[in-house]
């Protein structure tokens, strides 16, 4: 069935086979008080644990006194992009739309509460406009709907466009809305809006600050609030009837169309949904930049977030959530202080230092490098992801019809050419792939 | 995109011809997706990027030679053909390696697998780039000397007049090639049917790396052109100029070679013509969100385009 000759295997993969082997004999080997390292980090046990590490974090922060309000604001970064990573793994995890474009849903939550607070705009003769001002608290939930809601309106018509094409359409509706509320001069254009902080709340034990310039200590617990309540939602609905039928499309349309499954509603669920989570994301975005501009919206946003569920494995909670903490702490704090170290190192900054040529390099413009290198290698290398979804994998593994058949070209090919390197995948890579959209059938039709 | 809003008298029929040279170039890019999207279904992605590392190496030639202005005669035809041949095969070889380590591998896993691992080799391209070239765009100098023919008031440089040739001329090539040879037939079986083709005797592989091949060599020359014409290279050339080309290939029909040069022409004529007459004159700004907006439109409601063949949507 394999097709990939003995001692053809390259290096890389290699290594990365015995990275895999070491690491779960780590996970299934150690015990402690009798029980596998594995035990602890499963199922509820596991979020549980990462929830006490994300209480405590503002703490443990404070041991670096001068760098705790950054790695605090680092925090509220990477749960934003928790937020958005959750919400893109409901289109593209479970649903097998692979959605490009998914900054657009970022951007109308970030207007929401910037025009919501700000409460003004501006009309065709540029003329200052007033409108009614909304609170954080309201808005919250206003940006989810606005975002939800433009999510289901662009979703009705394209929804029928084949993976590919669906992915394009996408992309250009995430190109188009940054450049209308950039040409547009009713929400200020190029320049943006700035969202106004909200009040303090006065509670029986002091004040909180959700709006603090100097301490985000209250916002970050506010996000983290917020995480929770999705985090819990979204394993709600995956394991609702909606959830299977979400699952069923991915897996199979036509099969899922013939046992009763409305593919339009469905889809469009999950497009609505997964938008409302980003526009959630986009308010809290907005608030925590204050400052909401076009400009910073880019094609560059949506792929890191497909990178987050791709790293972390899509269709499984705790790998979309783990991609996205590794990434975004990676973008957001590690490469500025990589930054530091390299730059403030005398071996870099003296001219005569012979990495003196570092001096000039700025790690922050290879994070999309990172990205993309992180990107070819998982889908090469692990498409299931860190933390592979389970139920997604056995059912993948069943998928063994179309596999063999298409293995079998794949050993024709390989036959014609005599070519010892062909790493062309085998069955155990089409089976493993869990990836959206499982047409692998597709391609033989 | 980066049209000159000519001005004056003949302003449409100067906008036209914009459009049409715009165009020209586009669809040497179109071609690159339409061949391999025929071939292997892919949208591939990074190849938009692969045209803009053609443009980074004739700049970087451009640089090496120490030329800063503008060249006349026998040495401007010597560096001509040096620019093309370099950039050709700098963009064959890449477009050829990319498919090897990054599309063969995935070749039987999920159709939207390869899709992913080409906008991570996009954003790898891209970025190296920039980090090479910074994130600011660079001024190429005006190598091509300014020779311009009236006609009334119409006028056309003689650049401009090459470039059409040119490109023409690669057009029919690559059809010739396609229809007439034997590799060419190999290529159109394996888009027919690669099963059944490989069951002839057709080598998948080589054939797949060959379109792979001639797309890069189409994307290297269009990057010659376009350094030559717009006079700067940039490292974001590659995602904006490649979703435009990879349009006007979904608006002929994605998969027909005839239908990415007629749409590369038509999205060349639209985008120059939005430029000069968008109403409230913010034309520039507007024009890419105009492509992007038939984009979607074509996708919704005709995807396959004007001359593509109608599919069974395989969903």
């Amino acid at each position: 069935m394999a097709i990939r000759k003995a001692g053809t295997v390259s290096p890389l993969r290699k290594g990365w086979d015995s990275l895999g082997r070491q690491i779960n004999e780590m996970l299934d080997g150690r015990k402690i008080a009798g029980r596998p390292i594995r035990w602890y980090l499963s199922g509820w046990r596991g979020g549980t644990l990462v929830l006490l590490l994300a209480i405590v974090y503002p703490f443990f922060t404070a041991l670096f006194s001068d760098l705790s309000q950054t790695l605090i604001g680092a925090g509220i970064q990477v749960g934003i992009y928790v937020l958005l990573a959750l919400g893109l793994n409901i289109v593209v995890g479970y649903a097998g739309l692979l959605d490009l474009g998914y900054v657009a849903f970022f951007v109308f939550g970030s207007y929401t509460i910037a025009v919501g607070t700000a409460g003004i705009a501006k009309d065709a003769s540029n003329h200052v406009v007033t409108l009614p001002q909304f609170n954080l608290w309201i808005l919250l939930p206003v940006g989810a709907l606005v975002a939800g809601v433009f999510g289901v309106l662009l979703g009705a018509p394209t929804l029928r466009l084949r993976g590919d094409y669906l992915a394009i359409v996408t992309l250009g509706f995430g190109e188009i809305v940054p450049i209308f509320f950039n040409n547009v001069p009713f929400f200020y254009g190029a320049l943006g809006l700035t969202a106004v902080p909200p009040d303090p709340i006065q509670t029986p034990f002091g004040t909180v600050d959700f709006g603090s310039f100097t301490d985000h200590t209250a916002f970050y617990y506010l996000v983290l609030f917020v995480i929770v309540l999705v985090t819990l939602f979204v394993i709600l609905i995956r394991d609702s009837s909606l959830g299977r039928a979400w699952i069923a499309i991915r897996e199979d349309e036509t099969a899922a169309a013939a046992s009763g499954v409305n593919l339009v509603r469905t889809k469009l669920s999950a497009f609505g949904l997964g938008a409302a989570l980003g526009g959630l994301g986009g308010v809290l975005n907005g608030t925590n930049l204050s400052h909401v501009d076009p400009g910073s919206f880019t094609f560059g946003i949506s792929i890191t977030v497909l990178v987050m569920i791709v790293l972390g494995g899509l269709g499984s909670i705790p790998g979309v959530i783990l991609g996205a903490i590794l990434i975004q702490f990676f973008n957001v704090y590690l490469l500025n202080q990589l930054n530091d170290v390299v730059h403030n190192n005398f071996l870099v900054s003296n001219s005569d230092a012979p990495l003196h040529f570092l001096a000039n390099l700025d790690f922050n413009q290879a994070k999309f490098l990172i990205t993309g290198i992180v990107l070819v290698l998982m889908v090469v290398l692990r498409p299931q992801g860190i933390i592979p979804n389970v139920r997604r994998q056995r059912e993948l593994k069943g998928e063994g019809v179309a596999a063999e058949a298409l293995s079998v070209v794949g050993a024709l090919e390989a036959e014609e050419i005599g070519e010892a390197t062909v790493t062309g995948p085998g069955a155990e890579d089409a089976t493993e792939y869990a990836g959206p959209g499982s047409d692998a059938r597709g391609r033989e039709e | 995109m980066h049209v000159l809003a000519a001005a004056g008298t003949g302003l449409l029929i100067q906008q036209i011809e914009n459009g049409i040279i715009l165009g020209a170039i586009y669809a040497l890019v179109a071609l690159g997706y339409t061949l391999v999207y025929g071939i292997i279904e892919l949208i591939n992605f990074a190849h938009g990027d692969v045209f803009m590392w053609g443009t980074m190496v004739t700049l970087t030639l451009t640089q090496m030679l120490g030329i800063h202005g503008t060249v006349g005669g026998l040495a401007l035809v010597g560096l001509l053909i040096l620019f093309l041949a370099a950039s050709m095969a700098f963009c064959a070889g890449l477009n050829v390696v990319i498919e090897r380590y990054a599309y063969r591998p995935l070749r039987a896993a999920p159709r939207l697998a390869p899709l992913i691992a080409a906008i991570g080799v996009s954003f790898i391209l891209e970025n190296i780039a920039q980090l090479w070239r910074g994130a600011d765009s660079v001024g190429y100098p005006p190598v091509f000397p300014a020779i311009t023919f009236h006609l009334g008031s119409f006028s056309i440089g003689l650049l401009e007049i090459l470039i059409i040739l040119f490109s023409l001329a690669l057009m029919y090539a690559l059809n010739l090639f396609i229809r007439s040879t034997k590799l060419g037939r190999a290529m159109r079986a394996t888009a027919q049917d690669p099963e059944a083709a490989a069951l002839m005797g057709v080598n998948i592989n080589q054939t797949i790396s060959l379109t792979f091949l001639i797309g890069g060599a189409l994307a290297g020359a269009a990057a010659v052109i376009y350094t030559l014409y717009i006079q700067f290279v940039w490292y974001f050339t590659g995602f904006e100029f490649g979703l435009i080309a990879f349009t006007a290939a979904v608006l002929g029909g994605i998969g027909n070679v005839t239908g990415a040069v007629l749409g590369g022409f038509l999205i060349g004529l639209i985008q120059a013509l939005t430029i000069q007459y968008w109403p409230g004159g913010n034309g520039i700004s507007w024009s890419d969100a105009a492509v992007f907006a038939i984009l979607v439109l074509i996708l919704v409601f005709r995807p396959s385009g004007l001359l593509g063949q109608q599919i069974p949507n395989k969903a």
